[in-house]
């Protein structure tokens, strides 16, 4: 219980922390907001007003029209009635639903001592900005089993909220559940568990034809295995334990295997027309950030041909 | 064991020296605990084959610093004792210790004791009896004792004052040895030969006859002695004695009569020296109080020199029978004899009035030595206590002159023909004489005679058969200079000339402060033998006052002291032990040793004997030093084992730039690092000036002084995306430390209870808002403030600056009023809200213009800035901002814009410090404009 314990506060923490560092992630990517404005103007119709003119249905607005655009647009109903020119604005109705599942198992928790930030703070900043993006361009986020989707501005004290009173179990792959087929799954996890169990999660995720992305959060030490001596190698979910009488030696079969590991999923994700890549807590937070709106950007363009990968396992 | 001093208790136990290669080979096969690291992808590590598992042996050097720790406890468990203790062999026969206990003994009393004590306890364990013969009690009777009675006689044994005579001992010894028969004999000497020693030898080898006997010396350092203490014309010396080339240097303390040191002298032998010198350079008056000479660290009576009066400078009176003091000092005979006789001795002038009253002045004082200059006709019942005094050792000399010549008296060494002798005059075929010769047996023998001291007048003595005798000086003419003569144990001398310039210029010549030294040098109180002792009769005894101990401390006379002539000049005895003798106001010094007296070694080599030094060191017991080291041992094995168990190889890679970093940084700490302060100080100069810079002061509290930091961030923040004004990274400050000069203005946020600045922080902040500085007060509790009029002013922190402001020069205060510069620097603001928008901004008051005209001006301004400026808002605390750039804290009202109105507010006080009253004076600016135009 005390190990449970000691994991609650470094989760709390991290939540702390996290929602801080989130916010000036998101505040400083204002590019990341234009462009995934104009990425949702450009495709999704669906039913949520979201309370900006755009291609929609109800009236939401006159606005004066401006030089250059097209005359059809002017409403010479509304400009009839005084000197100027008037242009008729529908309130923009798109409907996207992100589920974000971030890792919170003991194991994320792992931070070697060269690591700046452990993989759990890491994915709770990636995924509380990524939400605060996805809701300030108008998408509805949700955490699969914790959190129904939701478009209120207050998204990451929401999210944060719910995680500090969650108390079941942290599981490392999302609960079995269908997603909408329109719904978008970002799963940022470390992905450790056994490639039979990431395949039945993908399954089921994938069942209603969602697609979504799969981003494995590691640390460098878990890339690059900087051990040596005799080491007794713990693992936090109480998997097992096992000694290396010199663990130098293990380094070159532990990179095949980590390889092989990763190829596996990659295959899974491939099947399945979804996005897989790593990352590495001793990269920028925004750099999987900015790869993440790509994806969804491609993903929601229909556009996607090939597995765009980013990060340094790419 | 093996020629160490070193034994055990348990030497059974060391037989498990044998079980270390077992030790060694169970060492070597045990793996070292492995490291426990959480690795999340560990369930990737179970799919890799297991490779195969060499026990990874422990490195030789480790095992080799367990076995020695091993070896080590071993080792105590054996009970090691390092110097046991060593005892005659054993013989059935009793044991007798002769004792040295002179004063020469007293230096290592304790060591000498010891060595008797083991000598007791071994007998002792032999049940042998044991007689106990100290060498300075020839008369105590010799008895055998068991050996508790032997070691109650030993414990009242303390070393004597006196230098003992083993001589005397040998008749006891003998007689003792004669009726024992068989007998073992053990010498604990001191080693040191104090007159008579060879004597002693002989005699004791042919006492003792065939019986072992067994000498204890050596081990120990030479005794010093103090001897020959003089004060000489500049400097007190003393001589230190030493046997052998044991102690090189060393120090000799001077003290006073109540003990308290007043000099101190170095001393050092030459390699072979036996004696060498110690000086004081003293001013004579501290010479004179010089009551006591001892070295330092040297407990015995031979180390301390006790002087009396006759070490004092001398007193002389000075009588003049002219009367021209005063009118014209210069040409006074008293003021070439003061001179010439300051230097070695204390002169005491008549006072006003006859020189009979100053000859009686002077003789009821009992001055060893009287000047008469030029003194004519001395009364009869005056010259009979004169000659009295003489005869006790008082020293007169006279000069000639004008008077002298004129008069007769029986009080001149020679005598005198009436009248003066005029050299080189115009009634004379002479020439002024020049001095010729001292004479060889009187006291200026060796003088140089000088070559431009001449004589002009004179008084000439009547040729007779004791002239030439009786001349101490005389002229190339033959003609006596100077003649001296003694009666009884004083000495009357005549100078031919006057004291003064006008016979001859004698007294400006440097001879003549040199033939006044040696005249000095013959009065009474000389250390040296054979002068008399002036003021004191010669049967009068006189009685111990305070007695030395061996160990040469002073205390009170025991009961063997006798009294002893006042005139005892020898070293001390058994009877008259050192100490001072007499009265408490003038004792009289006895010395161990007298002043020729030298000490020597000790040759015993004549003597058959076993030779034995003394062991400095007690008995120690190892086990404690051998179980730490072990402990010791295992503890670095830890360290090595924490250090190995992570790999040599990661440690190599990983640590090993810090740890070159941390060994450079250790070894650049030791080196010196001469003036880091005033580098320290250049650099904040240099900081300060290069840009301009918000100052806040440091308070010592965290949680403020951080809230503050990125407070004046923020604001530094501000000024440089709306102003003009793109300061450095503000500064923290301690007011008492730091100068001030450099900042325009310095926010001080206020901790309630904070102890008040010393009052060299108030001094250089009110010197800082004299010049021109501001100073904001920022007492953060606005919403803490009770309600009510007064409620501001009663919070802890306004009570605490209160308490600031109470020893600085505050103007009189006002809240910022409407029209106030304030306002309008930089944005026009109506007040000046922080995290809080209760409170009130003080500012000093502005000058009330009655002028109509200005009442009415927008803006107002003083002739300078305000120096204080008092907020309760916190202001630090709605600019703070976080490294990422949120906000810190929460303010009372509407987030943004309070915050923007609190930003505003720094802006405009910042501006306000920079600019002063130039926007006052922008409202003429239309009126200027206006009239340009035309």
């Amino acid at each position: 219980m005390a190990a449970e314990n000691g994991h609650t506060a470094k989760e709390v923490l991290a939540i702390r922390r996290a929602d801080g560092e989130s916010r000036t992630l998101a505040a400083s990517l204002p590019r990341l907001v234009l462009e995934a404005r104009r990425i949702a103007a450009n495709v999704i119709h669906g039913l949520h007003g979201r309370r900006r003119a755009g291609s929609g249905e109800n009236f939401w607005q006159y606005r004066r029209f401006v030089s250059g655009e097209p005359s059809q647009n002017v409403d010479w109903r509304r400009s009839a009635r005084d000197d100027h020119l008037y242009v008729r604005e529908l309130e923009w109705e798109a409907s996207h639903t992100v589920w974000i599942w971030p890792d919170r198992s003991p194991s994320m928790a792992f931070a070697s001592k060269t690591a700046r930030e452990s993989k759990l703070e890491r994915t709770l900043i990636v995924a509380f900005a990524l939400a605060e993006l996805l809701v300030s361009g108008g998408e509805r986020v949700g955490i699969p089993g914790l959190m129904a989707p939701t478009a209120s501005r207050s998204v990451i004290d929401k999210m944060a909220q719910a995680m500090l009173h969650d108390d079941a179990d942290r599981l490392s792959l999302p609960p079995s559940f269908v997603p909408a087929a329109l719904a978008e799954t970002i799963v940022l996890s470390d992905f450790w568990s056994p490639i039979s169990e990431i395949r039945t999660t993908l399954a089921g995720l994938s069942g209603s034809g969602a697609h979504g992305t799969l981003v494995q959060v590691v640390d460098p030490a878990e890339e690059s295995f900087p051990y040596s001596g005799r080491v007794e190698f713990v693992e936090p979910e109480g998997f097992g334990v096992i000694t290396a009488g010199r663990a130098e030696s293990w380094a070159q079969d532990y990179t095949t295997r980590l390889a092989l590991h990763r190829d596996q999923i990659r295959a899974e994700t491939k099947k399945l027309d979804w996005l897989f890549t790593t990352h590495a807590t001793d990269r920028s937070a925004a750099e999987l950030l900015l790869f993440l709106h790509a994806g969804m950007q491609v993903s929601k363009s229909g556009a996607r041909t090939t597995t765009i990968k980013a990060g340094p396992a790419a | 064991m093996m020629g160490l001093p070193l034994a055990f208790t348990e030497p059974l136990l060391l037989i498990g020296l044998v079980s270390l290669p077992v030790l060694w080979w169970l060492l070597r096969v045990m793996p070292p605990r492995p490291r426990r690291i959480e690795f999340p992808p560990t369930r990737l590590l179970f799919d890799i084959a297991p490779r195969e598992e060499t026990p990874s042996r422990t490195p030789w050097w480790l095992t080799a610093l367990r076995l020695l720790a091993a070896a080590l406890v071993i080792f105590a468990a054996a009970g090691p004792i390092w110097n046991p203790q060593t005892g005659l062999a054993g013989s059935k026969a009793p044991l007798m210790i002769m004792f040295d206990d002179g004063w020469s003994a007293a230096s290592h009393w304790d060591v000498r004791i010891r060595a008797a004590d083991e000598l007791i306890a071994n007998a002792d364990n032999d049940r042998r009896a044991i007689a106990l013969v100290p060498l300075s009690e020839p008369n105590r009777d010799i008895t055998l004792m068991p050996a508790g009675a032997a070691r109650v006689a030993l414990r009242q044994l303390a070393p004597k004052p006196y230098s003992i005579d083993r001589v005397d001992t040998l008749a006891a010894v003998d007689r003792f040895l004669k009726a024992t028969g068989d007998c073992e004999i053990a010498w604990l000497s001191d080693g040191v030969d104090t007159g008579r020693g060879e004597e002693f030898v002989a005699g004791l080898g042919k006492t003792i006859g065939e019986r072992s006997l067994t000498i204890f010396e050596g081990g120990t350092s030479s005794p010093l002695a103090l001897v020959a203490a003089e004060n000489a014309a500049a400097r007190m010396t003393v001589k230190v004695l030493r046997t052998d080339s044991g102690i090189a240097v060393g120090t000799v303390r001077a003290l006073d009569q109540k003990a308290s040191p007043i000099g101190e002298a170095r001393f050092s032998f030459g390699p072979q020296d036996k004696e060498t010198d110690a000086a004081f350079d003293l001013p004579v008056e501290l010479r004179n109080d010089i009551n006591r000479l001892e070295i330092s660290g040297e407990r015995s009576a031979g180390a301390v020199q006790l002087l009396d009066k006759r070490w004092r400078r001398r007193a002389i009176g000075i009588v003049s029978g002219s009367t021209s003091e005063t009118a014209q000092p210069l040409l006074a005979p008293t003021f070439y004899l003061t001179r010439a006789l300051a230097p070695f001795a204390d002169v005491r002038l008549a006072d006003k009035g006859s020189p009979q009253q100053g000859i009686t002045q002077f003789l009821d004082q009992k001055l060893p030595m009287i000047i008469l200059a030029d003194v004519g006709t001395i009364a009869p019942e005056l010259r009979e206590r004169i000659n009295a005094w003489i005869d006790q050792g008082g020293v007169l000399v006279r000069f000639a002159g004008p008077r002298l010549a004129q008069a007769e008296d029986d009080l001149v060494p020679v005598k005198l023909r009436k009248g003066g002798r005029t050299l080189g005059g115009s009634l004379t075929w002479e020439k002024p004489q020049h001095l010729a010769t001292f004479a060889a047996d009187g006291p200026f023998a060796g003088v140089a005679v000088p070559k431009d001291v001449t004589v002009s007048r004179q008084v000439l003595a009547e040729p007779d058969a004791v002239l030439a005798t009786r001349s101490w000086a005389s002229l190339e003419d033959g003609t006596p200079l100077v003649t001296g003569e003694h009666r009884g144990k004083g000495l009357v001398s005549l100078f031919h000339v006057s004291a003064d310039m006008r016979w001859s210029d004698l007294p400006m010549s440097g001879t003549f402060v040199e033939m006044l030294r040696r005249v000095v040098d013959m009065s009474g109180y000389t250390s040296k033998p054979g002068a008399g002792i002036a003021g004191e009769a010669t049967t009068e005894t006189v009685a111990p006052l305070h007695i030395l101990d061996g160990f040469g401390a002073f205390g009170p006379p025991p009961a063997t002291a006798k009294p002893l002539p006042a005139d005892y000049r020898d070293r001390a005895t058994s009877d008259h032990p050192p100490g001072f003798y007499g009265p408490a106001e003038g004792p009289l010094a006895v010395n161990t040793l007298a002043s020729a007296d030298r000490i020597a070694a000790l040759n015993t080599a004549s003597l058959r004997a076993r030779h034995a030094t003394y062991t400095n060191a007690e008995p120690r017991d190892l086990r404690g030093w051998l179980l730490s080291t072990a402990l010791a041992l295992f503890l670095i094995d830890a360290l090595i084992v924490a250090v190995l168990g992570g790999g040599i190889a990661a440690l190599l890679r990983r640590r090993a730039a810090p740890a070159m970093i941390v060994l450079g940084l250790l070894l650049t700490s030791l080196a010196p690092t001469p003036s880091r302060a005033d580098g320290a100080t250049d650099d904040f100069a240099m900081k300060a000036t290069a840009q301009t810079r918000l100052a806040y002061v440091v308070t010592g509290n965290a949680d403020v002084d951080s809230i503050v930091k990125a407070g004046m961030n923020g604001l530094t923040l501000f000024l440089a995306q709306r102003t003009a004004l793109e300061a450095g990274d503000p500064v923290g400050i301690d007011p008492a430390r730091d100068e001030l000069a450099f900042f325009p203005l310095i926010y001080w946020p206020i901790v309630p209870g904070a102890r008040k600045p010393p009052q060299d922080a108030i001094n250089k902040i009110d010197a800082y808002m004299k010049q021109g500085g501001t100073v904001l007060f920022d007492t953060r509790d606005a919403i803490e403030a009770p309600p009510g009029a007064n409620g501001a002013a009663q919070t802890p922190a306004m009570q605490t600056l209160r308490e600031i402001l109470s020893s600085l020069d505050v103007p009189e205060l006002e809240p910022v009023p409407r029209e106030h510069v304030l306002t309008k620097t930089f944005y026009l603001l109506r007040d000046f809200p922080g995290r809080f928008v209760t409170g009130q901004t003080w500012v000093e008051t502005l000058p009330r213009d009655e002028d109509e005209d200005s009442a009415q001006r927008p803006a107002r301004g003083g002739d300078g800035v305000s120096p204080i400026i008092i907020t309760s808002n916190d202001l630090a605390g709605a600019w703070a901002v976080r490294p990422d750039g949120q906000a810190m804290l929460p303010v009372t009202g509407g987030d943004t814009r309070q915050r923007e109105f609190a930003y505003r507010a720094g802006a405009n006080i910042v501006m306000y410090t920079l600019t002063g009253n130039y926007k006052a004076d922008q409202v003429h600016a239309p009126a200027l404009i206006e009239r340009l135009g035309q």
